[in-house]
């Protein structure tokens, strides 16, 4: 059986965001759902993957087929959501396939906003926390450190993680182009989604001075201000302290706007019409549109600032298109290095290495010191070594023909290494 | 002489507007660095050439049309090199520098002899109403050019417009705060030059006020940038401040060529 990678879940490229949320796994919940995962007998190592933009089982296996269906089970979990309604949102990829989806994932390649830097992080701490559970073993190892330096390479070698990218740093580029500085400004977070969550923490490593946060559920309010040494505000207080704020960044759940032109036009000029900045984030909308026609005010919603990221996408395509040279070289390296870590092919090596040599040193000593053997006594020599050689590799080749698909895997990639067998992919 | 080192300046303006257009297109910092060393090289050349023509003439003179216009690009240029080394202004150097190669070339253009300055002229106020009037005008025409920067800027944050260009270009804060403070120094050097010119004109035509068409000029000049800077304390800053920075200039520009060319009074070269 050959030995395989697949990955099945559901990402922001088929799947809307009510199926991604239902299916993600809770922090809390991983390392069981790790556990899980391994119970499962087709799946011989596993990580997941869980983030906003997707959830995603990376496996290895050597049967596909029931490690698609197991796979399948295992994500629709508790959630009553039957194999075809979940069916038709799943992305499964299998082989070559799958390498080359972690590899683009891993180099934010298949990000919502490509080149956004979070996700490198975000698949490290979902693969050293498989890693410390053991559901990730020698094939998976490989492939994710691999994921790692091949993203570290497309960074280096390639523009396309270059330009700010991502929603929150196209909010930060925004900000310095209406603002000389943000070291004296302050930001007011309404509502505390993820998004601005991360946009707060982009203009705060810009130095923006201060933090104002309001929220319906206080009690995250002041968990998130305390994060951030800002001030917690009840949510019903927030118009009175938007006065003091230079950027505002919205996501709240509400159906209806809650910033209304003329509550704007109040606000200016209590602040002298000093400029404001304000990022809407949710959908349905928070602030009216109908607020940018005022002077000095710039709105900007999570579409305009997705044409922000648009645009830089446009100006790297080219650079997009080496690093998908890239992803095919290190796809083709590994895909190497994986299909020959099977036992057999690795024991035929093995073997023909060890023939080669015994026959290269026979043959010199039986054309030089022991010329004058007879074709008898050259017999014997000749079977002699062979048994030696046979006897010294009796033990690696016991242990390479483990049962134990894991750590077949583990023996066959240290015999390798120990034997010098070829791996194209070492430098 | 003097002529010669204006033709060398006039050169040097026009590559240093050359390498900031090129700047502003391909963003590159190195063609900024060679825009900004020319526009240095031509602000000496031509500060050298109207010293040297002041020192041979023994006092200031920029009695002619063309000598103001010129001294007024070389006040301009300086004005921006001093704040171009703090902020990184480089589209409104690729403002700045085209309109001084603008002015060098009519003051080339038009040049006339200088006529000699009439002995009654010579006194202390000349100078005290000519220098300050002057440089008023040069830091209006910088505060003109960032308005138009902070218009643009302005227009396509509405419009949510992206691109390198854009990028590039300062943010509305810097921009408004130094049309601010630029429009606040000019305002009061202009003030100067229309206290010592009514001053001047006492001493020598014997009435402070006789409306001449540069005095009904200036003063409705005088008004809109009074009013500007009042606007501003009520909350007229930003595209307001600049639209009315670009009108205040418009009207000084138009008043400057009408007073000097269709309407001359006693103000221009002939002193009447």
């Amino acid at each position: 059986m050959e030995r395989e990678i697949l990955i099945v879940g559901v990402n922001h490229r088929k799947a809307p965001l009510e199926v991604r949320e239902r299916l993600s796994f809770d922090d809390g919940l991983l390392d069981q759902a790790l556990r899980d995962l391994m119970a499962l007998s087709p799946v011989e190592e596993g990580v997941i993957v869980s983030t906003c933009n997707r959830v995603e089982v990376v496996a290895a296996t050597s049967d596909g087929d029931s490690a698609v269906e197991a796979l399948v089970a295992f994500l629709a979990r508790g959630e009553h959501l039957a194999s075809e309604q979940l069916g038709k949102h799943l992305s499964v990829y299998r082989g070559r396939e799958a390498v080359r989806h972690l590899f683009r994932v891993a180099a934010s390649l298949d990000s919502m906003v490509v080149g956004e830097p979070q996700i490198l992080g975000q698949l490290k701490e979902f693969y050293s926390r498989a890693a410390s559970v053991g559901s990730a073993g020698t094939v998976l190892h490989r492939c994710f450190h691999k994921s790692f330096s091949v993203a570290k390479r497309i960074r280096t070698e390639t523009g396309v993680a270059s330009k700010a990218v991502s929603v929150s740093s196209a909010a930060v580029e925004l900000a310095y182009r209406i603002f000389d500085r943000l070291e004296d400004k302050t930001v007011m977070l309404l509502g505390a989604g993820e998004m601005s969550e991360l946009a707060a923490r982009h203009l705060l490593a810009h130095g923006i001075r201060g933090i104002i946060v309001a929220n319906r559920t206080f009690e995250r309010a002041i968990e998130l201000a305390r994060d951030f040494h800002g001030m917690p505000v009840p949510f019903e207080d927030f118009p009175r302290y938007l006065q003091l704020a230079d950027v505002v960044i919205g996501s709240t759940a509400a159906a209806g706007y809650v910033l209304s032109r003329a509550r704007v036009q109040e606000v200016l000029r209590a602040r002298n019409y000093r400029p404001l900045f304000l990022i809407d984030m949710s959908v349905p909308r928070n602030f009216d549109p109908a607020i940018n026609e005022l002077d000095n005010i710039y709105l900007y919603d999570i579409d305009d600032l997705g044409g922000v990221a648009q645009d830089n996408r446009d100006q790297r395509g080219r650079e997009a298109e080496k690093a998908e040279t890239i992803i095919e070289e290190e796809v083709d390296s590994f895909w190497r290095w994986l299909s020959a870590l099977d036992a057999v092919p690795t024991i035929v090596a093995l073997r023909q290495k060890m023939e080669a040599i015994r026959k290269g040193e026979l043959e010199k000593t039986l054309a030089t010191s022991l010329r004058e053997f007879t074709p008898r006594e050259r017999e014997a020599i000749e079977a002699m070594t062979a048994a030696i050689v046979n006897k010294i590799l009796h033990a690696p080749l016991t242990h390479l023909k483990q049962h134990d698909r894991q750590r077949e895997a583990f023996y066959v990639a240290a015999a390798r290494q120990l034997f010098d067998i070829e791996e194209p992919e070492e430098r | 002489m003097t002529t010669v080192s204006l033709a060398v300046a006039l050169a040097l303006y026009l590559l240093s507007t050359a390498s900031f257009i090129v700047h502003v297109i391909t963003g590159q910092a190195s063609t900024r660095r060679v825009a900004i060393a020319f526009l240095a090289c031509a602000f000496a050349v031509h500060a050298a050439s109207l010293g040297v023509r002041a020192f041979l003439l023994g006092y200031e003179s920029i009695a002619t049309f063309q000598q103001e216009l010129s001294f007024i690009a070389c006040v301009m240029v300086g004005l921006y090199l001093l704040i171009a080394a703090r902020a990184n202004l480089t589209v409104v150097g690729a403002l700045v520098t085209p309109l001084a190669f603008l002015f060098t070339l009519s003051a080339l253009a038009f040049n006339a002899p200088t006529p000699a300055l009439p002995k009654r002229l010579q006194n202390v106020w000349l100078p005290a109403h000519v220098a300050p009037a002057f440089l008023g005008y040069a830091i209006f025409a910088v505060a003109f050019c960032l308005s138009l920067v902070y218009l643009l800027q302005e227009r396509q944050l509405k419009a949510k417009r992206k691109g390198d260009l854009f990028r590039r270009l300062p943010s509305l804060e810097t921009l408004d705060d130094l049309n601010h403070r630029l429009v606040t120094w000019g305002f009061a050097l202009f003030s100067i030059g229309l206290i010592t010119g009514s001053v001047l004109a006492k001493e020598t035509w014997g009435a402070m006020w006789s409306w001449e068409p540069v005095e009904v000029w200036s003063a409705v000049t005088w008004l809109l940038y009074a009013l500007l800077l009042h606007a501003r304390t009520v909350g007229w800053r930003g595209r307001k401040a600049a639209a009315l920075t670009i009108v205040g200039f418009i009207v000084l520009v138009v008043s400057f060529v009408s007073v000097n060319l269709v309407f001359p009074g006693k103000h221009t070269g002939t002193f009447g």
